[in-house]
C-alpha cells in the first residue's frame, strides 16, 4: 500500500506534518465533576473525572499526596470490526497505567493529601492514536473539574513510513508496520516529556526526527486545548454575568471558575 | 422429530399431549424434601421438575451493607441435563435473568421487614425443563419459603399462558412455547389478588392481554388451592409426628 | 451500583407532588423529559444514535457483520444485543461493577425484539437479513453504552436502539455463482471498505462502489419500551433517578406503533392489583404513542438532512 503519494499527500489527504482535525467539548456529562469529549479525526474519546473525594480504600490512603485512579474502556462498537473486549485485558491495563502515570505527573497531588481522584476514559471510536486522545481528554476533564495542575498535558503520536516522518497516525497508517512514537509533554516546562512510548524499531537519527515531529504535534495540540479552555471559561463568565446558568454547562463548572480565579 | 415440527399443535380442541386448552399438566407439589434446608419444596408438572431449597434468613454478607429490610437472594440453576441440549456449568445470562424475575415475584409476598439485616437464600434447581420453568419455580419457591417459616403476606402461585395457532394454552410445554406467537407468565398472590410478576413476550393486543391474564389468574387460583392443601397436610403430619414423639418420651420416662 | 441515598422527607415530597400531578421538574405524571436524538455519532458503525432523555445519556452503535444463521431459523438473520456500563457514568461501574445491570438491560432489549417462531413477528423482519439460506446472513450487533445514569434507562435504551437501527445502512450483497459450479457462491459487496478483508479470499468478489445501493432496515414496527411506575397510588412515566427511589412497583412495557404490547416485565419489590397492572399497560400504550411520534419526527428530520447532504 502506498502511504504517501508522489505529491506528498497521505491516504486521508493530509500532508505528512499535519494533524487531524481536533475537536474538544467540555462538560458533556451531567453526573461527573468534570468531563470532556476529545476528537482527533475519527478517534473519539470521552473522559470523566470524579473527585477529589475521600479515599475509598483506607489502606491506600496517603497523607502526603492524593491518589489518582484510572480506568480505560473501549466500546464494543469503537473498532472497525466489532469485538467485545474484557475490561481487564492487557492492552487496557497498559494504557490505563500510561494514562495514570501522565496524570500523576501533571496533577498537583501534594495539594490534596488523603484524597482520591477517579479518571475514567471511554473510547467511543478508535482510529489510531487512542492513547494520545485519551490523555488529552483526561486532561481536559480534569481542567473542567478544576483540579489544580502543573501545566497543560498534551499528547500526540508520530510515525515513520516510506522514509517520511508522519504526524498523528490514523489506524491504517498505524498498522503499516512502521514505528509509532507516542509522546506527552508539558509545553510550558520546556516541552518536558511526560510519556514516551514506541513500537517497532527505528534508526536513532530517524527516531530523533520523529520525536521532534511528535513534540511539535503536542505543542499544537496543547495550544488548541488552551484556546478551548479559555473559550470555555469566557463562556462561563459571560453566563454568570448574565445571571443564568449556561445551557448544557453543569453548575459544577461555576465552581470551577471560582477555583480558576484564586 | 422433523415430522412433528410440521404437524399442528392443536387438533379437535385438544393438544398433542391430549390436554384441553385450559388444562394443567399433572401437577405434583411437595414440601420438606431437603432435610438440611430451612425449607424446601419440589414441584413437578409432567416434564418440568423443579427443586427449591431455602436457607436462612441468616446474616447478610458484610459487603452488601446494612439494610432495614431483609433480602431475598435467588439463584436459579438449570441442571446441565435439564434441557435437550446439554447445558453448561456456571451461570448463564438466561439463569441470571430467571433469578432476577423470580426474586421480584417473591419479594412482594414476603414480609421483608421481619428479618432486617438478614438474607434468605433461595436456591432453585431445575432438574428438567419441560416448559413454563419460571412459573413452576415461582410456585415451588413460595412453598419453600412458607415451609421455612418465613413470614409471608400470601402464597405466590404462577402459571404461563401461550398464544399459539389462535388459541390460548394454559401451562404450555417447551414444544408449544417454541411455536407460540406470544406468551406470558403471571405470578399472583391469590388471596389478596396482587400481581407480583408479569412477563410477556411477543405481540398482544389489549383485549388478548386481558383475556390471557384472566386465564392465568384462574390457573393461579387452581394452583393456590393445591398449594394450600399441601402445606396443610405437611403441617398436620408434622403435628402428628411431634405428638408421637411426645408420647414415646412420656412412655420412656 | 451503590444505591443513592434519599431521605424520608424527600420521598414524602415527591409522593405528594405526584398525587397533585406536579413533579419536581414541573412535569405531569404522563410527561416525558426532553428527548434528544442524534444519528450517526459513530461514523465507523453501520448505524448509531446518541439519545439523551433528561440527564440520561446513552449511545447505541450497530455493527453489521456476516455470520451464520441460527440453525433453528436458517433463513433469518440475527440480532445480538449487548449493553456496557461505562465507568464514565459512575465510579460504581469500575471493573465488573456494571455487569449485573448490563445483563438485565440487554435481556430486556432482546425481549422487546422477540422474533417469534417464524422470525417475522419481531420489530425487524429478520428474513430480510438472510444472504444464503442456512449458510450466511447478516448479524447485527446492537451494542449500547451507558454514559450517564439519570433514571429511566430502559426507555432511553429502547429509543436509542430503534434510532440506531433506523440509521443503519446495510450494504447490498449479491450472490454470484462461481465459475466452477461446484464452488461455493461468492459475494459481492457494495461500498464499505471495512469488509475488504472478509472477501479477499472469496472466488467471485467484485465491488460495486455505489453507496446508493446500501439498504436501510425497515424499523417501523420496532416497539419502544415505556416503563410505568407506581408512586403512591398513581402511575407515572419517565422517572428521574430520584423518583425511581420512591417507586414501589413498575412495569416495563414494549409497545409498537399500532399500540400492540410486544413485551412486558414487572420490576421492583411490591405487587400490584391486576386491574392496576392493566391500567399501567394502558398508560404505557398512551405514552408510547407520544414517544413514537417524537422519535419519528426526529428521525424524519435528520434522515431528510442526510439525504440532502448525500
Amino acid at each position: 500500500m502506498e502511504y504517501v503519494s508522489p505529491e506528498g499527500l497521505r491516504l486521508d489527504g493530509r500532508r505528512p506534518k499535519e494533524l487531524r482535525q481536533l475537536k474538544a467539548e467540555l462538560g458533556v456529562l451531567a453526573s461527573a465533576d468534570g468531563s470532556a469529549m476529545f476528537e482527533m479525526g475519527n478517534t473519539k474519546v470521552l473522559a470523566a473525572v470524579f473527585g477529589p473525594k475521600p479515599v475509598e480504600t483506607r489502606s491506600q490512603e496517603d497523607d502526603k499526596r492524593c491518589l489518582v485512579k484510572c480506568e480505560y474502556a473501549m466500546a464494543s462498537f469503537s473498532t472497525g470490526e466489532r469485538r467485545r473486549r474484557g475490561k481487564g485485558d492487557r492492552r487496557a491495563t497498559e494504557i490505563t497505567k500510561a494514562i495514570r502515570n501522565c496524570l500523576e505527573q501533571t496533577i498537583l497531588v501534594e495539594l490534596m493529601p488523603r484524597s482520591q481522584i477517579d479518571v475514567y476514559v471511554q473510547v467511543l471510536q478508535a482510529d489510531g492514536g487512542t492513547r494520545c486522545a485519551c490523555i488529552n481528554a483526561a486532561f481536559m476533564a480534569l481542567a473542567a473539574a478544576a483540579v489544580p495542575m502543573r501545566d497543560i498535558l498534551a499528547s500526540c503520536a508520530a510515525g515513520y513510513l516510506e522514509s517520511t516522518a508522519l504526524l498523528d497516525l490514523n489506524y491504517v497508517e498505524d498498522s503499516g508496520g512502521g514505528p509509532d512514537v507516542a509522546v506527552a509533554i508539558h509545553p510550558n516546562f520546556d516541552d518536558r516529556v511526560v510519556l514516551l512510548q514506541q513500537d517497532n524499531r527505528v534508526a536513532i537519527e530517524t527516531f530523533e526526527e520523529v520525536l521532534q515531529l511528535a513534540v511539535a504535534g503536542c505543542r499544537a495540540v496543547g495550544e488548541f486545548m488552551r484556546q478551548r479552555l479559555l473559550e470555555h471559561t469566557d463562556a462561563l463568565a459571560a453566563a454568570r454575568e448574565a445571571g443564568q446558568p449556561q445551557e448544557g454547562a453543569a453548575d459544577d463548572n461555576e465552581d470551577a471558575l471560582d477555583e480558576d480565579d484564586y | 422429530m422433523a415430522g412433528l415440527e410440521q404437524q399442528p399443535l392443536l387438533t379437535d380442541g385438544h393438544r398433542r399431549d391430549g390436554r384441553a386448552y385450559e388444562e394443567f399438566r399433572n401437577v405434583f407439589l411437595n414440601t420438606g424434601v431437603i432435610s438440611q434446608a430451612s425449607g424446601s419444596a419440589y414441584a413437578e408438572f409432567n416434564n418440568t421438575k423443579v427443586m427449591v431449597g431455602v436457607y436462612g434468613p441468616r446474616q447478610s454478607e458484610r459487603k452488601v451493607g446494612y439494610s432495614e429490610q431483609g433480602r431475598i437472594s435467588v439463584d436459579v440453576k438449570l441442571a446441565t441435563f435439564a434441557t435437550r441440549q446439554r447445558g453448561v456449568f456456571g451461570q448463564t445470562p438466561e439463569e441470571r435473568e430467571l433469578s432476577a424475575l423470580l426474586a421480584t415475584a417473591l419479594e412482594a409476598a414476603t414480609n421483608l421487614a421481619s428479618f432486617p439485616k438478614a438474607t434468605a437464600d433461595v436456591y432453585v434447581l431445575v432438574l428438567e425443563a419441560g416448559g413454563a420453568e419460571l412459573a413452576v419455580a415461582a410456585t415451588a419457591a413460595a412453598l419453600a419459603l412458607a415451609d421455612a417459616g418465613i413470614e409471608m403476606f400470601d402464597l405466590v402461585t404462577a402459571c404461563s399462558v401461550s398464544r399459539a395457532e389462535g388459541a390460548l394454552l394454559l401451562d404450555p410445554t417447551t414444544d408449544e412455547a417454541a411455536r407460540e406467537e406470544a406468551g406470558l407468565t403471571l405470578a399472583l398472590m391469590p388471596a389478596c389478588s396482587e400481581v407480583t410478576q408479569l412477563v410477556s413476550r411477543g405481540p398482544w393486543s389489549s383485549s388478548q392481554l386481558r383475556e390471557a391474564l384472566e386465564l392465568a389468574m384462574g390457573g393461579c387460583a387452581q394452583l393456590d388451592a393445591l398449594a394450600r392443601q399441601v402445606l396443610k397436610t405437611a403441617a398436620a403430619e408434622a403435628a402428628t409426628r411431634r405428638q408421637q414423639e411426645a408420647q414415646r418420651q412420656a412412655q420412656q420416662a | 451500583m451503590a444505591s443513592p441515598l434519599i431521605s424520608a422527607a424527600e420521598v414524602q415530597w415527591i409522593t405528594a407532588g405526584v398525587s397533585f400531578n406536579i413533579r419536581n421538574d414541573g412535569r405531569q405524571r404522563e410527561d416525558f423529559r426532553a428527548l434528544s436524538v442524534q444519528l450517526g455519532v459513530i461514523t465507523q458503525a453501520t448505524g448509531s444514535a446518541r439519545v439523551q432523555l433528561g440527564e440520561t445519556d446513552v449511545i447505541v452503535g450497530v455493527k453489521a457483520e456476516i455470520g451464520s444463521p441460527d440453525p433453528d431459523r436458517p433463513d433469518c438473520g440475527r440480532l445480538v444485543f449487548g449493553v456496557e456500563c461505562s465507568p464514565v457514568a459512575s465510579p460504581a461501574f469500575r471493573g465488573r461493577g456494571g455487569d449485573e445491570l448490563s445483563g438485565e438491560l440487554a435481556r430486556a432489549l432482546e425481549r422487546s425484539f422477540y422474533p417469534g417462531p417464524s422470525g417475522r413477528a419481531g420489530g425487524v423482519d429478520l428474513s430480510t437479513l438472510s444472504i444464503v439460506s442456512g449458510k450466511t446472513c447478516w448479524v447485527l450487533y446492537v451494542d449500547a453504552l451507558l454514559l450517564n445514569i439519570g433514571g429511566n434507562l430502559h426507555d432511553a435504551l429502547s429509543v436509542a436502539a430503534k434510532a440506531a437501527l433506523a440509521d443503519a445502512k446495510i450494504p447490498k450483497v449479491e450472490v454470484v455463482q462461481g465459475e466452477d459450479p461446484t464452488d461455493e457462491p461468492g459475494y459481492e459487496v457494495d461500498d464499505d471498505p471495512q469488509w475488504f478483508s472478509l472477501y479477499l479470499y472469496e472466488p467471485d468478489y467484485e465491488v460495486d462502489d455505489d453507496p446508493q445501493q446500501a439498504q436501510r432496515l425497515d424499523v417501523s414496527r420496532v416497539p419502544l419500551c415505556v416503563t410505568v411506575s407506581q408512586i403512591g397510588a398513581h402511575s407515572v412515566v419517565d422517572l428521574t433517578a430520584q423518583e425511581e427511589l420512591c417507586s414501589s412497583a413498575s412495569v416495563q412495557v414494549a409497545v409498537d406503533e399500532s399500540g400492540v404490547v410486544c413485551g412486558l416485565t414487572k420490576r421492583r419489590q411490591k405487587g400490584v392489583d391486576p386491574s392496576v397492572a392493566l391500567e399501567m399497560v394502558e398508560v404505557a400504550q398512551r405514552s408510547a404513542a407520544k414517544l413514537h411520534a417524537a422519535l419519528a419526527e426526529s428521525l424524519g428530520g435528520q434522515q431528510a438532512q442526510q439525504m440532502s447532504v448525500g
